[in-house]
């Protein structure tokens, strides 16, 4: 039992590194609105036109 | 749901006043050009939309953050626009005004920083100003909250009860009364258009605007560019230039009242008198930075962070590892928690402290209207190297996070003078970099940290400015700057709008520590802790140092033995934050002390130095890279971007470090 | 003492005409010179209760001089 919790919370560490990782690589892919921290109200527009598109 | 869009000339407060009207927060300066892209926020308890358009002096674009409010107007019909003007400088502002009122749309016209007008000893009658101008006239002083509620009751209206204005006609010269009245008849006519919006890009049109000539030649609306070359040769645009401002030098003169003159002009330039002088104003420039620098090292910064870093490696860390312990934790876990996490991730986060002074000085100068001041005594210099002052203001920005440096290098008009000053941002010392000059500093030069910290700055400009030059000279660049900034009023600095910015900038590092710099130091303890056997208790083993040893020949010229600040370097490209924390996991340290006193032994001043010096100027962070991308719009500047950093710091790098171990 | 008159906007490129325009300067308007800077480094100007930094070539081209 405790070794499965060790291991998953391993995981947990793990997945969420690689995910931010590949978030950043793919993120500066896309360039300046997405590589800005600033979660602006014209940014949130886009990401939900850009949903609805989908 | 009622749109309201802000629009009017750069440096009239428009964000603060946005800031003030709806419950977010923009980005505050007291320079020209702060909003570079439209940000959009509600009205608190309202249906109201409120969208913040960036500063033009007309609607006829000349840079890039521009042509966002004219395409804005062309595609989008707000239901309002609260044209914000400078009430001390209204005879220029109202020049746009009045493009805005031959729109058609309602407006409401605000005299904003009307103290300031004040102070100078005229006011305005409103009224005779709001039946010449067809539109309500209102005064606001943003920074102190005045007139604020009476101007939001306005805002706040429903769609239906706002009153429609009726487009500003003026008096122009007769020929130019009938091409604008035959060119919009025919395009209400044959393509539809609805009559007052005809009218307008008609004077818009006739008037020579470019956005408005494309839009007329993607829509091939052709009663007007039928008629392009005789309104050209008849130089129309000159025409309705001096009708418009006859219009408002007449109405103006018709509403000025006089008051008792005063002080306010006075303290601006008995100010201006110092920090512009025609030669101590560059001392006074560099003087300033000094003192900022002064602020986040040695005053206010590193004693604060001392105390951050005594807790997180102190109780912090020994909690956590007796807590992991008692609750049965695997070795390896527990050294994931502890060497890694804490140790690396907490690591960045001491420098909270020295970023955020860093980033309150900054905000500073914004705010206070020194920012155009640094344009006019660097211009000299930026003229020298083929670029101009206003190309200062971006790399300052970039002192904070080179993508923001590289945003606001939209206000540059040249076209070629932005691609150079975005390829020479990521040479401006960022915030990120802090951290690992922090430490270095302390380790190796402790009773000179300021001034080693501005020497870096400062040798990243130079750097900036000469790869300029350099650019200026192969690109072949022939045109003339435009140099023109505006001297604003100083203000006194706002402790709410100081901080707002500081958080704003700030807030990011914040996050990165617990997104990026918390993967990147996973990465360097997998990395660490790995090797080609597997699981390794001996670093040495590990995958870093292999790595690191075979990349150690290259960078023996500059000065590094041993392999753990190569494996770091590596990691830096995530972001530059993560150099310090990758040093501390392969270091083994568990506190900045230790990790200060290992850097000590393992490197000379000189090697030190050459090592800042590379990290300064070495491959710009995914973040950046990824900007120069999208605001070049090539992949090709990108990747030539990381080579030539690469190049150009291992190159400097080298011969400090060379000529440095003669000399010594 | 260091009053000018612009006397024209010949001989300037379009977006520097353009900008001066807009900050409502014209033929005729009265400027006063506040500050030289050296090595003919940029000029600031007042302009109804504004000031404005620009080039010094932009300087004397206004004030009557021959394009350099």
């Amino acid at each position: 039992m405790g070794l499965f919790v060790n291991i998953l919370i391993l995981a947990v560490i793990f997945g969420f590194a690689g995910y931010q990782i590949y978030r950043a690589v793919k993120r500066s892919k896309q360039g300046k609105c997405a590589a800005c921290d600033y979660d602006c109200e014209a940014k949130k527009m886009l990401n939900q036109s850009k949903k609805r598109a989908m | 749901m009622t749109t309201v869009a802000l629009l009017g000339n750069p440096n009239t407060g428009k964000t603060t006043l946005f800031n003030e009207l709806t419950d977010k927060y923009a980005y505050v300066g007291n320079w020209t050009g702060v909003t570079v892209e439209k940000k959009v926020g509600q009205i608190r308890h309202s249906h109201t939309k409120v969208i913040d358009l960036p500063g033009v002096y007309s609607l006829n674009p000349i840079t890039k953050d521009e042509s966002v409010v004219t395409n804005y107007l062309l595609g989008h019909s707000p239901d309002l626009i609260l044209n914000v003007t400078n009430a001390s400088q209204l005879k220029r502002n109202l020049l746009l005004s009045v493009e805005v009122l031959e729109l058609g749309v309602p407006v409401i016209i605000t005299l904003n920083m009307i103290d300031d007008l004040k102070r100078t000893g005229h006011y305005y009658n409103l009224k005779t100003l709001s039946t010449e101008l067809g539109c309500p006239v209102r005064t606001t002083n943003a920074r102190n909250k005045e007139g604020l509620t009476e101007l939001k009751a306005d805002l706040v209206r429903d769609q239906s009860e706002i009153k429609p204005n009726l487009p500003l006609k003026l008096n122009y010269p007769l020929m130019v009364n009938q091409a604008i009245r035959q060119a919009a008849t025919s395009l209400t006519k044959d393509y539809k258009v609805e009559p007052k919006f005809a009218h307008w890009l008609a004077i818009q049109y006739i008037n020579n605007n470019k956005v408005v000539r494309k839009y007329a030649t993607m829509h091939q609306l052709k009663p007007l560019l039928s008629q392009k070359a005789y309104y050209d040769a008849q130089k129309f645009d000159d025409q309705i230039f001096e009708t418009r401002l006859s219009f408002i030098e007449k109405t103006l003169a018709s509403a000025t009242e006089q008051l008792q003159s005063t002080q306010h002009v006075a303290i601006t330039s008995k100010i201006d008198k110092v920090v512009t002088h025609p030669i101590f104003g560059l001392p006074i420039f560099v003087g300033i930075f000094y003192l900022m620098f002064k602020l986040s090292f040695d005053w206010i910064g590193t004693p604060l962070s001392g105390y951050l870093d005594g807790f997180l490696s102190g109780p912090i860390s020994s909690w956590a590892n007796q807590f992991l312990t008692q609750a049965g934790a695997l070795p390896m876990l527990r050294s994931l928690i502890v060497n890694g996490l804490i140790a690396g991730v907490g690591g960045v986060l001491v420098f909270i402290p020295q970023i955020f002074v860093l980033f309150a000085c900054i905000t500073i100068l914004e705010d206070s209207g020194y920012m155009s001041r640094a344009a006019l005594v660097t211009d000299r210099i930026m003229e020298m190297i083929g670029l101009n002052g206003k190309a200062f203001i971006p790399l300052i920005i970039g002192f904070g996070c080179n993508v923001t440096g590289i945003m606001a290098a939209r206000t540059i008009e040249q076209p070629k003078e932005r691609l150079i000053t975005t390829l020479i941002s990521p040479f401006m010392s960022c915030s990120a970099r802090l951290p690992i000059y922090s430490l270095f500093v302390a380790a190796l030069f402790p009773r000179h940290q300021a001034l080693i910290v501005l020497s870096l700055y400062f040798l990243g400009i130079v750097v900036a400015l000469f790869m300029a030059k350099f650019y200026h000279v192969i690109f072949k660049a022939k045109e003339h700057s435009v140099f023109i900034v505006e001297l604003p009023q100083y203000h006194i600095p706002r402790l709410d709008i100081v901080w707002h910015g500081t958080w704003d900038k700030g807030k990011g590092f914040i996050k990165k520590a617990g997104t990026i710099i918390f993967a990147g130091t996973v990465l360097i303890w997998l990395l660490s802790n790995f090797g080609v056997r597997g699981y390794v208790t001996q670093i040495d083993q590990s995958f870093a140092a292999n790595l690191g040893q075979i990349l150690l020949p290259v960078f023996k010229p500059i000065g590094i033995s041993t392999w753990q600040p190569i494996s770091a370097l590596l990691t830096g490209v995530l972001a530059k934050e993560v150099i310090s924390s990758s040093m501390m996991v392969l270091f083994h340290t568990s506190n900045q002390t230790a990790l200060i006193a290992m850097i000590g032994g393992s490197f000379t001043a000189i090697s030190a130095y050459a090592l800042l010096v590379f990290i300064l100027l070495y491959i710009p962070c995914f973040a950046t890279i990824g900007t120069i991308k999208s605001e070049t719009g090539s992949a090709k500047w990108a990747a030539y971007s990381v080579i030539s950093s690469l190049a150009i710091s291992y190159t400097l790098a080298f011969l400090i470090f060379q000529i440095g171990s003669l000399l010594m | 003492m260091n009053h000018f008159m612009i006397k024209q906007f010949n001989g300037l490129d379009d977006a520097t005409a353009q900008r001066l325009h807009s900050l409502g300067l014209q033929v005729g308007s009265s400027v006063q010179a506040v500050r030289f800077y050296p090595f003919h480094g940029p000029v600031i100007i007042q302009v109804d209760h504004q000031k404005i930094g620009i080039r010094y070539r932009v300087f004397k081209l206004l004030t009557g001089g021959k394009p350099l």
